[in-house]
């Protein structure tokens, strides 16, 4: 049986890289092969052929984490800081190679553009052995409100 | 700021000037939305999001008034006011949907048919000798003043006297035809969901933006650095990460690649830039999309709809859509600093799922508001918003090439660069906004 406490340090590390955002780090917790998925719409089944809000591979997140932190994204001028609660965090399926499918609830709360905000969702986390810890091979975050209008975000959740 | 009295539109809009209480005023926007939301076509939807009989869609035609599209049995689509004929509940309250023999009110039960007649009322005896007319429609729910559709894009106008659709397009017609003509079957539907975008400023600054190339270069350059950077490092042999990686870059093309694109004008507002070139213009074709393209319309019918090449197309003032990118934006005001955007995609019927992906993917890179580019956008839109309470200038100036746009029969020509597009859509504003004056392509 895999260590829940070892997978629960690890979800709060990735947490932990977003919260006083450091995309260069976090990005480290990611495959080569990585998807990083908010979908649009409940239940979503295909990022390719449906719009998401994020549907970002390992391209894309590199393009972001430069983005972030250029001087002349007038987007990224405001300070932008997270803190996210973590809970229920319950394993779904395992693989005989070790592979793990990992479900929780995340309560993120953002400071940006002078105001507080709250994302609720359950996060999927795919994730893989790697070095006595994990990488992650995708992360699925299920917003409960996917079909609101959403107001700006330049911040992986 | 000095009040403005109603009428006196020549002391806010100037052949180059705009007085700053067009984005400030909440008297200002109260006026636009009934003479302009309230005069114009308004776009509400197109027909596949309503393929079958009960199938509807809501939304709201301006700031406020809630209407829902609706098909009738006949395939007819109508637009109704979303408002019970009885004590005025809003009678469909989802977003979308089917609805099966009649639409019942959630107060009173009152029921009406799909083209907003009155069906039943429960218990109406206790209406007998009252001096109620059940066959009067103010007890119906009413249709829009007029409704119209082209190719399947549904407007409707709360105005019973601004003329016909297709006339009010002008020659901006050209660009719904060749988002249809992109399709192998000449026919276009709603695909792959939607985005909504909230927007903290005023609805202007967004129709403002679309064909203001002066800022991509600027607005979006940390983004194409960031992509170039990232570009630099890759090795050779990384050929699927570059050709992904360089989708970015064009969106900081130079001026002088926009500069080409020309911007033109029409009547009632709208305009587009590109038509002989766009960013757009050097995406590969799929070469299965391609055959089906001109098996369908020969080779040199095909190539003159690839080659009509526009980059945005605005029908003022609430619709935006991108021909070669089957993309659209629909804006819908919410006070004096706030609307929403919409954006949905279309699959070109006929063509290879490959055209819709590549939609799809254009959207969520743009037009998310967790994506790369509309961020960036918003947060100037918003810095303007916040320096236009500034007193110590009461204007928004566009002067670029002022003088030297080329006025046709039909419509102006002018540079890529141009603030043509601010001319156009200004010129419409005060127009619409002295009700009853002529529009026309010259300033007054």
């Amino acid at each position: 049986m895999p260590d829940l406490a070892a997978i629960e340090e690890f979800l709060y590390k990735e947490a932990s890289f977003l919260d006083r955002p450091n995309l260069d780090s976090w990005i480290e917790l990611y495959t080569e092969d990585a998807y990083y998925w908010i979908p649009a719409t409940e239940d979503q089944t295909d990022p390719i052929n449906h719009v998401s809000h994020v549907y970002d591979d390992r391209v894309m997140m590199e393009i972001r984490r430069r983005n972030f932190v250029h001087p002349r994204a007038a987007s990224k001028d405001s300070q932008t800081r997270c803190s996210h609660i973590i809970g229920n965090v319950r394993i779904k399926e395992q693989s005989p190679e070790g592979g793990l499918l990992i479900e929780s609830t995340q309560h993120v709360v953002v400071w940006y553009l002078n105001e507080q905000r709250i994302y609720a969702f359950t996060a999927q986390h795919e994730l893989r052995p790697a070095n006595g810890s994990f990488k992650i091979k995708s992360k699925r975050v299920n917003l409960i409100n996917p079909d609101a209008a959403q107001k700006s975000l330049v911040i992986y959740l | 700021m000095q009040k403005i009295p109603d009428r006196n539109f020549d002391a806010l809009v100037t052949p180059t000037k705009l007085h700053r209480s067009l984005y400030t005023d909440p008297d200002i926007f109260e006026l636009e939305m009934s003479r302009i939301w309230g005069e114009a076509w308004i776009f509400i939807g197109h027909e596949s999001q309503v393929p079958n009989f009960g199938d509807y869609f809501t939304t709201n035609i301006n700031h406020k008034v809630p209407v829902v599209m609706i098909r009738d049995k006949d395939a007819a689509v109508h637009v109704l006011h979303n408002r019970c004929g009885h004590k005025g509940a809003k009678v469909v309250d989802k977003q979308s949907g089917n609805v099966r023999g009649a639409l019942r009110c959630a107060y009173h039960g009152w029921s009406y048919r799909f083209d907003g007649s009155l069906l039943k009322i429960p218990n109406q005896q206790g209406y007998e000798d009252t001096g109620f007319d059940a066959s009067d429609p103010c007890y119906s729910m009413q249709p829009l003043a007029q409704v119209a559709s082209y190719r399947g894009f549904v407007f409707a106008t709360l105005s019973s006297t601004i003329t016909d659709l297709v006339t009010w397009m002008g020659g901006a017609i050209t660009c719904f035809d060749n988002l249809c003509d992109r399709a192998p079957e000449g026919e276009v539907e709603v695909a792959g969901g939607v985005l909504r975008y909230e927007h903290d400023c005023n609805w202007k600054f967004i129709l403002e933006n679309l064909n203001d190339t002066m800022h991509p270069m600027v607005v979006h350059e940390s983004l194409v650095k960031a992509a170039e950077s990232y570009i630099a490092t890759l090795p050779q042999e990384a050929v699927e990460q570059r050709r992904e990686a360089e989708i970015i870059p064009p969106f900081g093309a130079s001026y002088e690649n926009f500069e080409n694109s020309g911007i033109t004008g029409f009547e009632y507002g709208h305009h587009y830039d590109g038509g002989k070139t766009s960013i757009h213009a050097d995406y590969s074709v799929d070469p299965d999309y391609h055959a089906a393209m001109v098996a369908a319309y020969g080779e040199t019918r095909t190539r003159e709809i690839y080659a009509f090449n526009t980059h945005n197309v605005l029908y003022y003032p609430s619709l935006t859509i991108k021909c070669a990118i089957q993309n659209i934006r629909i804006i819908r005001p919410v006070s004096v600093d706030r609307f929403v955007v919409e954006s949905w995609s279309f699959r070109l019927k006929g063509a290879p799922d490959s055209m819709l992906q590549r939609t799809v993917l254009y959207s969520r890179l743009i037009n998310s508001a967790m994506g790369m580019v509309g961020p960036d956008d918003l947060e100037v839109y918003r810095r303007a918003q916040k320096g236009l309470e500034c007193p110590a200038n009461d204007w928004v100036e566009f002067h670029r090439q002022y003088g030297k746009d080329r006025i046709l029969a039909d419509r102006v020509e002018g540079g890529g660069t141009s603030d043509l597009d601010m001319r156009t859509q200004y010129r419409a504003w005060k127009a619409y906004m002295e009700q009853g004056q002529q529009l026309g392509m010259k300033d007054a």
